[in-house]
């Protein structure tokens, strides 16, 4: 079993507090940089500058903006839900931060290596969509609740077929590896793509094309970005938020983001292993490739109406991702 | 069959749009080519035609203005929005422009005050940074000038002396070129004399000449004294 950085320390408590903050500092980095990432990138395409005053090719703008958002003042509306309204932050927070510990970033480093680590991700993912209702039940605001209810649908409706894409690859690595192999287990699914020589993406491509499409969703990314479409409902379900409170949904968006960039990492495209750098930097790197192709999608496709959205999950994706999980599990057995 | 053709054709309407995006970053990212100005840092070249508040020309053989103070413009400006005022300096035969202030707000940007300024030393500047910080701000127009107008004093005085002591010397030489010319003339006169020949100048014509002489000088006291006969008779006309 790989060492972990919470059997690594004697005190499993203590070891938890220790993941829990280098995760925590870890993706506070990861979502300046990524919003940094966003918005130079977003300037390329449109033949624009970006941030370029604050340090060096504009770096520390974000920095400068996180300064600002911690130093506003927490404005709390007349008439909201106050309990579900303070705790609806944390909420979408936290499952952000338990589902990002779980990663494999190298052979042997990763925070905590779990049999289930998979479903963790994803019961982790499906815990912040509570969040998002409860900011946008707790908003009493319009455009919040209709953004709140458009996100709820939009998650639930396209985590079936990102879990049943994942699902296809898992049966894979399990028909593949011996009795002790658990294809749940995010690190042995790296390390057989590793012993095997090949990329899961090459044997199972409509997985990997169906979970990139869900992933975009899950995340509320344009195209499918309806739970906060602008133009419709000002900033959707955390329209009455400000300050840190808005800092923390957008901390959780960014890093959602990353996170199912993670999971394609190691499902798809074969985790840390890669010839002659180190592990974690090609698992970094190809998690930022994967990021870099959804920024490049959000400033290319408009946005989706909200039934195209709907029937091209229920009678486009989850029918294939069934038909592929089919296909993969006959030709497991049969195998 | 039409359905998974549509697919496919979707599908490559997709690449396309991305190929589109990401040549659009690579033109930024790799070619450098920016369509931004990045204005704070990069001033933009105001076009010919732009319009903006007066200011005074430097001419390059004096190196400042050449506004007399003359408030032509002051009183051709239909804002009021021009304030001038000249003074006399020792030594300089022209006004030299003590005060010029515009009130960018209230001006129209007719142009009035550039036709009116009878030494040519208005035009259009092209600044477009028009900030002022106090509610009564002004243009001081001769703010630029301020620092080289004594050195142009110094020198203006310099080459007007140069220029009348040309002007002197040039004097001179005409006096004694004539003087010179005369003193030939009757060197010739003499020498024509001298063999015996008729005289030039007979004494008949010179009292004919000596009459008709006298005679224009009566005429014209004749017409003074007339004018000003009339001129005591009628009203003075009122001074326009």
């Amino acid at each position: 079993m790989p060492d972990t950085v919470v059997n690594l320390v004697d005190s499993p408590a203590l070891g938890v507090l220790i993941g829990i903050a280098g995760v925590m500092a870890a993706l506070t980095v990861n979502v300046l940089f990524l919003v940094w990432l966003e918005r130079k990138v977003s300037a390329w395409i449109q033949r624009r500058m970006g941030p370029t005053e604050v340090g060096p090719f504009g770096m520390l703008q974000t920095i400068a903006d996180m300064l600002k958002l911690i130093s506003k003042q927490l404005i709390t509306p007349r008439h909201v839900d106050k309990p579900l309204y303070h705790i609806a932050p944390v909420f979408v927070f936290v499952p952000v931060v338990a589902a990002a510990s779980l990663f494999p970033f190298d052979e042997h480093v990763s925070l905590q290596n779990l049999d289930i680590g998979l479903v963790l991700v994803f019961a982790f993912g499906g815990l912040g969509i509570v969040g998002i209702f409860m900011a946008g039940w707790g908003s009493n605001n319009k455009y919040a609740l209709l953004g709140a209810m458009r996100a709820v649908a939009q998650n639930i409706s396209y985590e079936i077929p990102l879990i049943l894409s994942t699902l296809s690859v898992v049966l894979m690595v399990n028909a593949m590896g011996d009795a002790n192999t658990n294809g749940m287990n995010l690190a042995q699914v790296a390390s057989m793509q590793h012993d095997k020589g090949f990329w899961f993406v090459l044997v199972q491509p409509v997985a990997a094309v169906i979970y990139f499409i869900a992933a975009l969703a899950e995340t509320n990314r344009a195209p499918f970005d309806i739970p906060e479409a602008e133009s419709e409902l000002v900033a959707g379900f955390h329209t009455e938020y400000s300050g840190m409170r808005f800092a923390l949904f957008f901390f959780a968006e960014y890093s959602n983001m990353f996170i199912v960039a993670m999971v394609a990492t190691v499902l798809f495209f074969g985790g840390w292993s890669g010839p002659l750098l180190p592990g974690a930097m090609w698992f970094f790197l190809k998690t930022y490739a994967i990021v870099f192709v959804m920024i490049w999608i959000r400033w290319t496709f408009p946005r989706l109406r909200f039934d195209q959205l709907m029937s091209f999950c229920w009678l486009v994706l989850i029918p294939l991702s069934i038909l592929n999980l089919l296909v993969t599990a006959f030709i497991a057995r049969a195998v | 069959m039409r359905a998974v053709r549509a697919v496919f054709v979707g599908l490559w309407s997709l690449l396309v749009g991305l190929a589109i995006t990401i040549k659009h970053f690579g033109r930024t990212t790799i070619l450098r080519k920016k369509v931004t100005e990045q204005y704070p840092h990069e001033k933009p070249v105001m076009s010919k035609a732009y319009r903006s508040a007066i200011k005074l020309i430097r001419f390059d053989e004096t190196n400042s203005h050449d506004c007399v103070g003359c408030k032509a413009c002051e009183r051709i400006c239909p804002s009021f929005c021009i304030s001038v005022d000249g003074d006399k300096v020792d030594g300089i035969r022209k006004k030299r422009a003590t005060h010029f202030e515009m009130d960018f707000a209230l001006c129209s940007l007719c142009g009035l005050c550039i036709d009116a300024c009878p030494t040519d030393t208005l035009e259009y500047s092209k600044l477009y940074e028009e900030v002022g910080y106090t509610r009564h701000w002004k243009h001081d127009l001769l703010k630029d000038f301020n620092a080289y107008e004594a050195q142009f004093v110094a020198e203006q005085r310099a080459r007007e002396e140069a220029e009348a002591a040309e002007k002197a010397r040039a004097a001179e030489e005409k006096k004694a070129a004539a003087a010179a010319a005369k003193a030939a003339k009757a060197a010739e006169a003499a020498k024509a004399a001298e063999p015996g020949a008729e005289p030039v100048a007979d004494p008949a014509a010179d009292a004919a000449a000596e009459e008709k002489k006298k005679k224009i000088e009566a005429a014209m006291a004749a017409k003074a004294a007339r004018l000003a006969a009339k001129a005591a008779a009628t009203p003075a006309p009122e001074e326009s």
